[in-house]
């Protein structure tokens, strides 16, 4: 009997040891859970519920989703309703008070930032529009760094034992990262004013950054998967107003930007779209290399 | 091995959201094969789904219970018109079922083209996840349950067909948005196809069958990771072949 109390007491200490030494982190998706592991380094312990290869509109429900949530003491995700289909229902099952709307345990990185593209009004027959803005602002340099700096805030204030690491962690990021964004634009210059058609509005803020002119989306409306006459449709304005090239990200299906790029002869352009998204995207730095040189090399050919 | 997702508030709900399901749909199982029409839950999913949508693209911005009254009318209108094709064509009956879930379904989309979030509506509505269940969601599915119990039972010497096609539209529509389509499909048919060589006062083994099921598929994704109502699916599969197995044995 006494033997089984110590051994009940040991699994216990073994169980209770890593969620006292790391900050655990859940992260939505995988840019931001990059993102915490840069700024927490092994301070903090990083979980994404979703991959590079899935649409975070949706997704199927797991057991360890609820056990990571009841565990975590920082939720990372994008917020500005991007996960509305199944985060607010995770919170609420989990019911972890510290993650809750409103605690300090709660960042939404798309709403550290200005969003674009917020509507007047939102009317129902626009289709998948968020009220909240286009949620998909990783993909503008300038906003990352600025979500780096509330992220590694909001770090210090839930660990202030270790808030000084995370400061001297987001000056050592924003160093690289302000010296990465300079050689971005270098490089990018060729692709200054070039107009694309893309397949969800996800890419806004990386055309908006580069300067890039988005004449055309696949899907009729946002969210509404492409039909023949809208493809048409696209057919023929091809004919009059050339785009440079069509862009989808890797969990989108590759049938209609294929079709496209077939019959009106323009490169069709997989992008890694986040951190996992292909081989070169393996953190922040290495998606928005990857994403260039890809563009890069679509206006050579 | 994942060991943290073995954790009764977080698989205990929707367990019982399970039973749940199993209470109404392995009597109504045993209905559905003995009158050899399976697809009836899909097209009557299907069917209460479409009432939804066109409610939508009305621009009747409904929420809460309106979405379950406008689901329930749409589903009993659909089984009174299923009911309808049975007395005329009872030979084709299977067939003109999977006719009316294809119309259904595709009608759907036509209606969706206008209106995307109809699309949302419908989504919450035929792929429920049983796992996102909370305890206040079972009560008023536990009452419907009850009522669609009592009355199968209470009638049970003078069932007319209609009562049938009446009670498992009710019975459908509130269990498809807590588990699904393909749970409430394999609730209905695993278990009742096990047991169909019992006697109707053996139906105990099916909610044995059905709750072993549910459990260990439950666990499973938990301890693999699996999304949990396909992982539910399979081993609702397994617990029936190895259920009348030992019962043929009997």
């Amino acid at each position: 009997m006494q033997n089984l109390k110590w051994l009940i007491g040991a699994c216990i200490f073994c169980i209770a040891l890593p969620s006292q030494a790391a900050l655990q982190i859940f992260a939505c998706e995988p840019e931001w859970a990059s993102l915490s592991e840069t700024l927490g380094g092994d301070k903090v312990k990083v979980y994404s519920a979703t991959t590079a290869k899935q649409d975070v509109h949706r997704i199927q429900a797991r057991p360890s989703l609820i056990a990571k949530m009841r565990r975590a003491d920082l939720v990372v995700c994008t917020g500005a309703e991007l996960e509305t289909g199944w985060l607010p229902l995770l919170l609420q099952r989990a019911s972890n008070r510290k993650v809750q709307p409103g605690q300090p345990g709660y960042f939404m990185a798309a709403e550290q930032v200005e969003r674009l593209d917020i509507p007047h009004v939102v009317d129902r027959s626009m289709g998948d529009v968020h009220a909240g803005g286009n949620p998909h602002v990783h993909l503008d340099p300038h906003r990352v760094a600025e979500i780096a700096r509330h992220l590694a805030e909001r770090l210090a204030q839930i660990d202030s034992a270790n808030a000084g690491f995370y400061q001297s962690r987001l000056a050592d990021f924003e160093q690289h990262w302000q010296a990465a964004i300079e050689s971005w634009q270098q490089k990018s210059e060729a692709l200054k004013g070039l107009p694309v058609v893309v397949h969800h509005k996800d890419w806004r803020y990386l055309l908006d950054w580069l300067g890039m002119k988005e004449i055309a989306t696949l899907e009729p409306k946002p969210g509404l998967p492409p039909n023949a006459s809208h493809l048409a449709r696209l057919k023929k304005q091809m004919e009059e107003q050339r785009a440079a090239m069509i862009l989808r990200s890797a969990y989108q299906d590759n049938r209609p930007s294929e079709w496209l790029a077939d019959k009106a002869d323009i490169p069709a352009v997989e992008l890694p779209y986040t951190v996992g998204g292909s081989d070169a995207a393996n953190d922040l730095f290495g998606l928005f290399d990857d994403t260039l040189a890809r563009m890069l090399k679509a206006i050579k050919q | 091995m994942n060991w943290d997702g073995l954790d009764i508030s977080i698989l205990g709900p929707a367990f019982l959201a399970g039973l749940l399901v199993l209470s109404t749909h392995v009597p109504l199982g045993r209905e559905v094969l003995r009158r050899g029409i399976i697809f009836l839950d899909l097209a009557v999913a299907q069917i209460a789904g479409l009432g939804v949508i066109i409610a939508y693209s009305f621009g009747w911005e409904a929420g809460g219970w309106q979405i379950q009254a406008i689901a329930m009318s749409a589903a009993l209108l659909g089984a009174g018109l299923l009911y309808w094709c049975e007395r005329r064509w009872a030979e084709v009956q299977e067939a003109l079922i999977g006719c009316v879930f294809v119309l259904a379904a595709s009608g759907g989309i036509l209606a969706l083209s206008a209106n995307p979030h109809g699309g949302e509506a419908l989504k919450e509505l035929l792929a429920g996840q049983i796992l996102w269940v909370s305890y206040g969601q079972l009560i008023p599915v536990s009452v419907v349950s009850a009522v669609v119990l009592a009355l199968w039972f209470a009638l049970r010497n003078k069932r007319h067909p209609l009562l049938f096609y009446g009670l498992f539209a009710v019975a459908v529509t509130s269990s498809v948005q807590l588990v699904g389509v393909y749970l409430v499909f394999a609730s209905l048919i695993i278990p009742a196809l096990a047991i169909r060589k019992l006697n109707t006062h053996d139906l105990w083994y099916g909610f044995i069958i059905g709750a072993v099921g549910y459990g260990a598929g439950l666990c499973l994704s938990a301890l693999l990771d699996w999304p949990s109502g396909a992982t539910i699916v399979w081993a609702l599969a397994v617990s029936g072949i190895l259920g009348s197995v030992l019962l043929s044995k009997r």
